[in-house]
């Protein structure tokens, strides 16, 4: 099919969309998408993953597999979601946080969080650490793919499918 | 005093998170990527190796981002990062979205995967079970067969085991129908009948039957009693002999209870029959040779007083006087007594004989030499048959002539009724170190009934004051004390014409020097 296509035709597809990819902030589309736009994207995609990780943390326990494999995806899923609302969390302390709040005065490796901390500086720095939770989902996703390949190999399919 | 809380933990663990993040990413999905190469069948592997293809992407995307951006801003070059940070969030948001979509929707498709295993599940058990059984059918099937084939087998063993035992058999075993037609018989009854198979076709019971009350006993014992043990029968041959048959059958009932046929054993007596009445014959001869023996002795003593006391008295009395004429009659008649009486010591071989070797054909030549004038008046002609090998034997010739004349006499007083006939004699050197010979005429024969009496002393059948009835019992104490046996044949069975009329003498005699010869072995044949 793709032969079919001529490269010019095929140039001209692919213009409109690199220029909307690398000129967004001028986005010759007929709708703007300017402002905050694309952070309520991002939230949505949040909300999305997280529903989607419950979604399949859900079958997985519906599905009833059995298996250290299963035991370890499940997991992953656990700290998958909690990331993602700590994430969803997060954005929002990023935006809540005033100018000012941070300095870098003495270089950005010593950037300090300006006292008085309030709550929202509190909620800001927490999830600024969000690393600690997503590393681990991604170590339990990597424990649980190298059980069912182990199993795999060893003929002994987790989950019995 | 401390102005604020320092980020730099934050940082850091930003940086080595990101990092830590896009190793496990990866790993996760290598080991994702291997799993479902090792199954490509299946599915559930196929969608994990997606969705860690997504979160990969995403983690890679997410990562490289913070890393970028830390790095950039630890460099001071936080515009750089402002211009970046859009695509890196733009990207980062997408790869999020395909992470959800991924995850939701190609999970969807493993459900519909799973569904449709279900019911390929269902299918296989479904055919597992066709399977199971057809295998249950194909083993039936086979037991089925190998059981028909066993018992096809038996059965056929069977069939031969009883087919040989009825072609083998030595004894005569048939079946035969309502009709009393002959279905099936062995060779053996064939054989005992003197029919070929293709002869034997159609054979009823009445065409070997020799008496027609037989066939009744025969159907009227089945039919009452459904069986027949030892019955004694006769049997005719396809040449007119007769045999004797003791005979047992077994009616074979239809479905109705209506008796269809018989099956029926027939052995052939006859020379057992023969051999009783030889044995009887025998004994009886022995008895008989033993009181002629006696008798003899005990009038041969009176009778040589008798005989001395008349010759004496004859010298008291003129030649031709009444009285000399009847001691004539006196020394007459007594020296007749002593001939018989010399005869029955004959039979009985209390008499002294001598012992040489003997040539057959000569002793035969001296009694035609004889008897050949007489017998030619009488129109009875002398064929020769001798053995071209001198047939010697050891024995008295003078008794041994008696018996050849006592032969040729009987045989031409057969043949004196019908005017003529015909005398064959004939000498071979038989089997077994024996001679044989033979003395048959063309005569009236022996009545059957007669047969078994012809060798007993004063038994003859000639008007009285033509025979003593002493010459074949004289003959048969002769030859018996040569050691040899005497058979009668009569009718004769000719191998060329088969039964004549007529009777057949042969006498068979230990042949002079072999080894195997008993002096004496008694036997006798009637």
């Amino acid at each position: 099919m793709e032969s079919m296509i001529p490269a010019f035709s095929r140039i001209l597809i692919l213009t409109p969309i690199l220029s909307l990819i690398l000129f967004c902030q001028d986005a010759w589309a007929l709708q703007t998408h300017g402002g905050s736009e694309g952070v309520v994207v991002h939230q949505l995609a949040h909300i999305q993953y997280l529903g989607a990780l419950g979604y399949l943390l859900w079958d997985i326990r519906r599905s009833g597999f059995a298996g250290v494999g299963w035991l370890y995806l499940q997991r992953f899923c656990w700290l998958m979601m909690i990331w993602n609302g700590i994430a969803f969390v997060g954005h929002f302390a990023q935006m809540a946080l005033p100018d000012g709040a941070i300095s870098t005065e003495d270089g950005y490796l010593s950037a300090l969080l300006l006292l008085p901390v309030s709550f929202g500086h509190w909620i800001y720095y927490v999830t600024a650490l969000d690393h600690l939770v997503i590393t681990p989902a991604l170590f339990f996703l990597f424990l649980a793919m190298r059980s069912f390949s182990r199993a795999a190999a060893s003929d002994k399919v987790e989950g019995g499918r | 005093m401390i102005a604020g809380i320092p980020l730099f933990p934050a940082i850091l663990v930003d940086i080595i998170g990101s990092a830590a993040n896009i190793a496990f990413a990866f790993l996760a999905w290598r080991h994702a990527r291997s799993l479902s190469r090792r199954q490509p069948g299946n599915f559930v592997w196929g969608y994990l190796f997606y969705v860690t293809f997504a979160i990969a992407a995403f983690t890679i995307s997410r990562a490289v981002g913070h890393l970028v951006k830390q790095f950039l801003l630890i460099a001071g070059h936080a515009e750089v990062w402002y211009v970046i940070s859009p695509y890196s969030g733009g990207f980062n948001t997408l790869f999020m979205i395909s992470v959800a979509a991924v995850m939701i929707f190609y999970h969807k498709g493993v459900q519909a995967y799973e569904a449709l295993e279900n019911e390929a599940g269902k299918l296989k058990n479904a055919n597992r079970e066709l399977e199971a059984a057809a295998t249950q059918l194909q083993n039936l099937n086979q037991t089925l067969e190998q059981k028909v084939e066993e018992r096809t087998e038996e059965l056929s063993q069977s069939e031969k085991k009883f087919r040989h035992l009825f072609s083998a058999s030595k004894d005569m075993v048939f079946f035969c129908d309502s009709a009393n037609r002959v279905v099936d018989m062995n060779d053996s009854g064939f054989e005992m009948l003197g029919y070929r198979r293709e002869e034997g076709t159609g054979l009823a019971l009445m065409d070997f039957f020799t008496d027609p009350a037989g066939i009744d006993e025969f159907c009227r014992r089945l039919s009452d009693d459904g069986y027949i043990k030892d019955l004694d029968l006769g049997f005719l041959r396809s040449d007119g002999t007769a045999i004797s048959v003791l005979l047992s059958a077994t009616a074979i009932f239809g479905e109705d209870g209506g008796m269809i046929g018989a099956e029926v054993i027939a052995k052939d007596l006859t020379k057992l029959k023969i051999m009783m009445e030889q044995l009887a014959a025998s004994e009886k001869m022995a008895s008989i040779g033993q009181m002629a023996a006696g008798v003899a002795h005990e009038i041969n003593t009176p009778l040589g007083i008798i005989l001395g006391y008349s010759q004496l008295l004859m010298d008291d009395f003129a030649e031709g006087s009444e009285a000399y004429q009847s001691l004539q009659v006196i020394e007459r008649q007594t020296k007749a007594s002593r001939k018989i009486v010399a005869d029955l010591l004959k039979f009985s071989r209390q008499s002294g004989s001598s012992r040489e070797d003997v040539n057959i054909n000569d002793i035969l030549g001296d009694v035609m030499a004889v008897t050949e004038h007489t017998l030619g008046l009488s129109h009875i002609q002398v064929r020769r048959d001798l053995a071209a090998e001198k047939p010697i034997v050891v024995g008295d010739a003078e008794k041994l002539r008696q018996v050849f004349v006592n032969l040729i006499t009987n045989a031409h007083h057969a043949m004196l009724e019908q005017g003529g006939g015909e005398i064959l004699i004939r000498t071979a050197n038989g089997e077994n170190g024996t001679v044989m010979v033979e003395v048959r005429d063309s005569g009236h024969g022996i009545a059957e009934k007669n047969l078994a009496k012809i060798f007993d002393p004063f038994f003859t059948t000639k008007p009285v004051g033509q025979g003593t009835g002493l010459g074949l019992s004289v003959s048969y104490g002769i030859i018996h004390a040569h050691g040899g046996t005497i058979e009668v044949e009569s009718p004769v069975h000719d191998p060329q014409r088969g039964t004549v009329a007529g009777t057949l003498f042969r006498i068979r005699l230990p042949q002079s020097g072999y080894e195997g010869q008993q002096a004496d072995s008694p036997a006798m044949s009637v």
